[in-house]
């Protein structure tokens, strides 16, 4: 299974790197790793917003914003920032091997 | 049935306070099976959390389920992708965008119009003159049925709900549900060539403009309305009550040192008013030593989960100031409630703050009881408060 690097900057400044299987989303490779801050109560149904994080370095351009994901966003905790993006909505794919991820 | 021990309930005890038996069974059962209900409940935070995402084996999909029988397969009732379809075509109407720029403005009307009138009486009963109405109402606009009045719209909630819970088979029971169903399709027969000529955000409209099949359309209707009655109801009378016999709490809300939004998470947390949501075992599955069988009765038991220890230091306390971020109170799992962002509106930034602020001196004025263990909250509430003398 082809796997990419993940690395959460954590509440405490800290940071996490894990490989990550392609193909899930970031959300839940978050609740996977025990990621603090990230709890993804609707379990990626674009429901809830509380998969908030704040993309710091991105290996290549991310997929756009989509309504549904920006009208949840403007309820994200803390309030979003242009960076910000609900990790329930970024799939792990080869080209965001060694994307680094804030959590807010 | 699943091999999960068995624990022993008082239905009517449980009814009445299910709390000191779901801590027991969190401590020693934490998936138990309960024969009183014919159902294995999971009690704990973690277990819930994790196994309602497992849809391929706690299946929603329950078409013997009496939900399904007498109000048609909704979206809740549906698993993966055919749930999110419909679960798409519904956001537009529940989006946080709408509920602020379309359903705020009508929730505020609303409100104001029921406490101006009960305002000079100088007394009432909190559920059923005050958070009855204001969720009735807010129900209205959601669903695009403002041709119903809200005394229809909770009388056809409670009889949905009640039918739904009927297992004994009760035909009474039954027939009213049958009666309730047939009066919102009478008014969705009412509603739909209106809205077909002037479209708008509402459930029903946004429905029609996806194109979805007229059967799931009423069916999540009837959906919305089962599950949009009483809960807003429920939260708004016990967070008053819970305001009122807490008052150092309501003066850090008032001071400005927490917000409405955290008494109202706190309160959903603490007394949930969906305590449970069902499921059906879809394959031979095992967890944490149990083995559960297809067709098996499972319960999640959100209220016992929002006060698990092992989520929530000194759960039991009401504490308006807590972390909520690991609550359960509107599921967890792609069954997240969609109604979400408009209860948090129509409760935190609307009905609480008006209710204290239009009703002066608001003070409780005889008992309070709680009832229920799968939706919870005050039966009645006796309130008073200070007219104004001119
Ligand atoms: S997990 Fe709920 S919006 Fe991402």
């Amino acid at each position: 299974m082809e796997t990419i690097s993940v690395t959460w900057i954590l509440l405490d400044g800290t940071r996490k790197s894990v490989a990550v299987e392609t193909g899930g989303n970031l959300m839940q490779a978050a609740l996977d790793n025990g990621i603090d801050g990230i709890v993804g109560q609707c379990g990626g149904s674009l429901a809830c917003a509380t998969c908030h994080v704040v993309v710091e370095e991105a290996p290549s351009a991310l997929p756009e914003i989509a309504p549904d994901e920006d009208d949840m966003l403007d309820m994200a905790e803390p309030e979003r920032l242009p960076e910000s993006r609900l990790s329930c909505q970024l799939v792990a794919l080869p080209e965001l091997d060694g994307i680094v991820l804030r959590v807010p | 049935m699943s091999t999960a021990p068995i624990y022993e309930i008082d239905p009517k005890t449980f009814w009445k306070d299910p709390y000191p038996d779901l801590k027991r069974m969190r401590a020693e059962a934490p998936i138990a099976y309960v024969p009183q209900l014919g159902a294995t409940l999971l009690t704990r935070r973690d277990d819930i959390f994790e196994n309602e995402k497992k849809i391929e084996i706690f299946s929603s999909d329950q078409p013997q389920g009496l939900m399904t029988v007498l109000m048609g397969q909704n979206l809740m009732r549906k698993d993966g992708a055919a749930h999110m379809a419909e679960r798409k075509a519904i956001f537009p109407s529940v989006s946080p965008k709408t509920v602020k720029s379309v359903w705020k403005a009508q929730f505020e009307t609303e409100t104001a119009k029921a406490l101006e009138e009960l305002r000079p009486l100088g007394r009432a009963d909190m559920v059923k003159d005050i958070a009855k109405r204001v969720s009735g109402e807010a129900l209205k606009a959601i669903t695009g049925l403002t041709n119903m009045s809200w005394q229809e719209m909770d009388r056809v909630s409670q009889g949905m709900i009640d039918g739904c819970a009927n297992y004994a088979g009760d035909p009474e029971v039954e027939a009213r549900c049958h009666d309730c169903t047939g009066s919102i399709d009478r008014h969705i027969d009412g509603m739909m060539p209106l809205l077909r000529e002037t479209p708008d955000s509402s459930m029903l409209s946004v429905q029609m403009q996806a194109g979805l099949p007229e059967e799931a359309v009423r069916a999540n209707i009837k959906l919305t309305i089962s599950g949009g009655q009483n809960e807003p109801r429920d939260v708004i009378a016990g967070l008053v009550w819970t305001m009122l016999t807490h008052p150092e709490q309501l003066a850090l809300v008032r001071d400005g040192k927490a917000t409405w939004l955290q008494a109202f998470e706190e309160y959903a947390r603490w007394i949930s008013p969906i305590g449970m949501s069902p499921r059906r075992v879809a394959r031979r599955y095992e967890a944490k030593g149990v083995t559960f069988e297809p067709e098996d009765r499972v319960f999640l038991m959100f209220g016992s989960g929002n006060r698990d220890e092992a989520a929530f230091e000194d759960p039991e306390r009401f504490d308006v100031t807590r972390d909520t971020s690991q609550s359960i109170a509107f599921g967890a799992g792609p069954h997240f409630c969609a109604g979400a962002w408009a209860s948090r509106c129509l409760i935190a930034e609307v009905a609480l703050p008006m209710i204290f602020e239009n009703l002066p001196g608001l003070a409780l004025a005889g008992e309070v009881p709680f009832g229920g263990w799968a939706f919870r909250g005050p039966l009645e509430m006796p309130v008073t408060w200070g007219t104004i003398v001119s």
